[in-house]
């Protein structure tokens, strides 16, 4: 597919001012957020205007931003937390007002943010940062402190969360060299031993039945690598295998599930939605069956940064570009149909 | 009437049957003094410590390798030697595990007592004690199979709660164990508040304080506090404040905003130097020297190790023969922040390659699973520890000195065990992977032909009851009923004297440290196989002065 194809989906809106980091979409796409190197641009129409998130904080400057998470329920509460360079913001009212918090000192740079998705019980997120580890907090974000016993990699670039994080305490932290494992909350971490030494993991997620027993095909957790691709473990990180090594190439910043990954496709039928992409370089793959075979159709997009499905894979996708710019683009499921149609 | 006197004067040689008498006595002594720790409800024992110091207070004991080691001595000579087998059996118990040591007793006694009884009916004690020692195997094969691994803050909880007998304790054990793991840094120190707690440190930290309390003078609670500073790391002398300048020469040029020296002395010279240099502002480097870590150049020199891969410094070490008029800039190693008190340097990450440190790590860990001495693990247990990021702190609280001092001595005893049992997982709790273990015997009971060897399976099978027979005893219950209840439930079930019910008790969470069971079975067997192979007692003139029991 060339580039000129896809140019022809973009929606409204781009901001040509500086790098997409990552792009946080509540499902009904009610609230979007771009986390960009001068800040964060929120948006209230499903991406096609955004608008500055920090009105309300008196910054000097721009406001480099990584990540963004928020309250899983954002009608019970308005929580936003956003990793920044030197720490992080949080909002309690929807991104109105906003609270800088500094984690440590030096300042340390949040790379990534995982929130406890029971959260409006437990109060728990977390932070990852380039050269300080990981910072817990469990009070909503105004607080945090460093919790790093047995995290012998402090650069850490992506986090992971269990769904089941309120029974199972189990997080991932992919770092410059690996992947370490926690199942204390966070409180302390073990190595994962992984077959292709010690690169760099730039990408961590867990299918949403991890916490499901292996024989119901749970603890499925996906790993992208700089240079040695993408990974899947099928038993909770005890053996990994590559997958996708004849198509997918180049370091995988990215991976995304469908929202309904791990879940029935047809009531009448006991097929399990496994779709999902990554974005290695400049490209996304697809793959409709938990990373086995992949799609000869993929996304090659010059630039491409961020990228997110809020409402699946049949639906247009949102990418942040190196530009700034963030656009809409139609995955070649949706692109077929309308072909059809 | 006045007692006779021990005669320690008069050496001698003591043959059987005397030898067996004497020696079961002092064997029997001394279990019978510690076997009523067993279990979950012990008897605890009182030690009189005012012998010669006057009136103190007498100290609590439930460990029975403490109990052991405060009896140095039986007036019957013959008895004494008994008791100093067992004295010594336990103590090894107690320094390598930490826990078990009313089992090995109780299970040595067992063994020892029928082995006798064997050996006064014609039995050979050498092939008994070939056939002892071959059980032996048979049960350490029955406890791997029985291994499990213990994972998560409640099983860890659960687990300290059998070893220490203590709720509170336990919970907090079992919080600080899940988060260091079976490597990492725990002081156990006194509170001097009313309860037991525990504390986090984040980062590393060494013995080693400041070189000069001057460097700290100033600082908030006398801790000085540096971040983004460099390292030089030596162990050697610093006594010219020339052989620094080329390190200061570095951290002028490249503008590093700190600067720690980690060296074995610095000169007053040099430290003048420093200061005045700072004055004068030609320094704007907070410079703080502390002392080179380790008690010894060999400690020295491992420190230095871990300190250099740590922080991606180079060590300038005694050893090498190394000079610090050569250093280069990629020397210093560098770390997020230092802090240094008079008495401990700390690093909070260090930033060296990752991929280093735990390649280091690992080299670490294999060195401890290789070396068997035990000096040797608990070093290199400290250095894989402070390490891995952080250590903790429990601070234990007691109303009184001797409480204290017994809460302690439980706390250390009931982390060290938690180590093991984290490293080498646990077995059925209770007595109930020792009584496993009396199938597979049985079985080659069966199948054995000699009377040696069908005597030393039969001797095993009746002493792997004995533990789980003195714990119901200790917790004033009759032995014999409950007995055939626990083994008309079949394999793994046990009864928990705490609820009073039979249950499958790896089903309910009781467990034992499988290190410790398997050195409970080690001392406890080859000791009795040895003792009972003893046919002459030699007593020497003038045995060490020593505090006598009856």
């Amino acid at each position: 597919m060339s580039e000129d194809t896809l140019r022809e989906f973009p929606e409204r809106e781009s901001s040509p001012t500086a790098l997409v980091y990552s792009l946080t979409c509540t499902p009904d796409l009610a609230l979007c957020f771009a986390a960009r190197t001068d800040g964060l641009l929120i948006s209230v129409d499903g991406g096609h205007t955004w608008e500055p998130a920090y009105a309300g904080l008196d910054l000097d400057g721009p406001l480099p931003t990584t990540s963004l998470v928020f309250s899983p329920d954002l009608t019970r509460e308005r929580t936003l937390i956003a990793g920044v360079s030197g720490g992080v913001v949080y909002s309690i009212d929807g991104g109105k007002t906003w609270q800088p918090v500094a984690l440590a000192s030096p300042p340390p740079t949040v790379s990534a943010l995982v929130i406890s998705p029971n959260f409006i019980a437990d109060g728990i997120v977390l932070a990852g940062t380039m050269e300080d580890g990981v910072f817990r907090s469990t009070d909503r974000g105004s607080r945090w402190s460093a919790w790093n016993f047995g995290l012998l990699d402090l650069n850490v670039l992506c986090l992971a969360i269990s769904p089941d994080f309120a029974r199972d305490e189990t997080l991932y932290a992919g770092v410059d060299t690996g992947i370490f494992r926690s199942t204390n909350g966070g409180r302390a971490w073990r190595e994962v031993e992984l077959p292709f030494g010690y690169d760099p993991v730039l990408s961590l997620k867990l299918a949403p039945d991890y916490a499901q027993d292996a024989d119901d095909a749970g603890g499925v957790i996906f790993a992208g690598t700089e240079s040695q691709g993408l990974w899947r473990s099928t038993d909770r990180g005890q053996t990994w295998n590559r997958v996708g090594a004849d198509v997918i190439s180049g370091p995988v910043n990215a991976i995304v599930l469908a929202p309904e990954f791990g879940m029935p496709m047809r009531r009448s039928t006991r097929k399990i939605a496994r779709s999902l992409l990554v974005m290695a370089d400049d490209t996304l793959y697809f793959s409709h069956d938990g990373g086995e075979t992949w799609e000869a159709d993929s996304i090659t997009l010059a630039g491409m940064t961020a990228v997110a499905a809020p409402q699946g894979f049949a639906a247009p996708l949102l990418v942040g570009l190196e530009n700034g710019e963030i656009i809409y683009v139609m995955p070649p499921l949706q692109q077929e149909q309308s072909e059809r149609r | 009437m006045s007692k006779k006197k021990p005669d320690w004067q008069t050496p001698g040689v003591i043959f059987q049957p005397h030898v067996s008498a004497g020696v079961q006595a002092g064997i029997n002594h001394l279990v019978d003094a510690i076997s009523p720790t067993l279990g979950p409800y012990p008897r605890v024992v009182l030690y009189d410590t005012s012998i010669g110091t006057g009136g103190r207070l007498p100290q609590v004991l439930d460990d029975g390798g403490t109990i052991a080691r405060r009896i140095i001595g039986l007036r019957n000579r013959d008895a004494d030697v008994g008791a100093m087998l067992v004295r010594h059996m336990l103590w090894r118990q107690h320094e390598d595990v930490g826990d078990g040591t009313a089992t090995t007793a109780v299970l040595f006694q067992a063994i020892y007592n029928e082995g006798v009884r064997y050996i006064a009916a014609g039995g050979n004690p050498m092939r008994l004690r070939v056939y002892l020692e071959q059980g032996l195997r048979v049960i350490l094969s029955e406890l791997a199979a029985m291994t499990t691994q213990l994972q998560g803050k409640d099983s860890l909880t659960r687990l300290a709660e059998i070893i220490c007998y203590d709720a509170p304790m336990a919970k907090l054990l079992g919080e600080v164990f899940d988060i260091i793991g079976e490597y990492g840094r725990l002081e156990i120190r006194s509170s001097k508040s009313r309860e037991t707690e525990r504390e986090y440190v984040e980062g590393m930290y060494w013995d080693g304080g400041v070189l000069s309390r001057a460097m700290i003078a100033n600082t908030p609670g006398m801790r000085a506090e540096l971040e983004n500073p460099a390292l030089l790391l030596t162990n050697l002398d610093i006594e010219d404040p020339r052989d620094l300048l080329p390190a200061l020469a570095i951290v002028v040029r490249m503008e590093i905003p700190g600067l720690v020296i980690v060296a074995r002395k610095l000169s007053d010279v040099v430290q003048g130097f420093i200061a005045m240099n700072q004055q004068q502002q030609r320094i704007k480097a907070q410079i703080i020297a502390v002392q080179t870590p380790g008690v010894g150049l060999e400690a020295q020199h491992n420190t230095l190790a871990d300190l250099a891969v740590l922080t991606g410094g180079h060590p300038f070490t005694q050893m090498a023969g190394e000079k610090l008029s050569a250093i280069k800039p990629e020397d210093l190693g560098r770390a997020r922040r230092v802090w240094a008190t008079k008495e401990h340097v700390g690093i909070i990450g260090g930033r060296g390659d990752p991929r280093a440190l735990r390649q280091h790590i690992a080299g670490l860990r294999r060195a401890f699973n290789q070396v068997s001495k035990t000096e040797d693990r608990a070093a290199l247990q400290q250095r894989i520890g402070k390490l891995l990021g952080g250590s903790a702190t429990l601070w234990v609280a007691g109303m009184t000195e001797t409480e204290l001092e017994f809460n302690k001595g439980l706390a250390e005893r009931t982390a060290e065990a938690l180590r093991g049992a984290i490293r080498e997982g646990v077995v059925p709790g209770g007595g109930v992977a020792l009584l496993n273990c009396r199938a597979a015997l049985r079985v080659r009971l069966a199948q054995a032909e000699e009377p040696e060897e069908r005597a030393a399976y039969h001797i095993l099978i009746e002493a792997l009851a004995a533990p789980i027979r003195t714990l119901l005893h200790n917790a004033g219950l009759e032995p014999g009923a409950i007995f055939a209840d626990i083994e008309t439930a079949g394999p793994g079930y046990g009864f928990d004297v705490r609820t009073s019910e039979i249950v499958d008790v790896a089903g309910a969470g009781i467990y034992d440290a499988a290190s410790v069971l398997r050195a409970v079975a080690n001392n406890a067997i080859r000791t009795a196989a040895l003792a009972l192979t003893t046919d002459v007692v030699v007593h020497r003139r003038n045995p060490p002065e020593s505090t006598l029991t009856d």
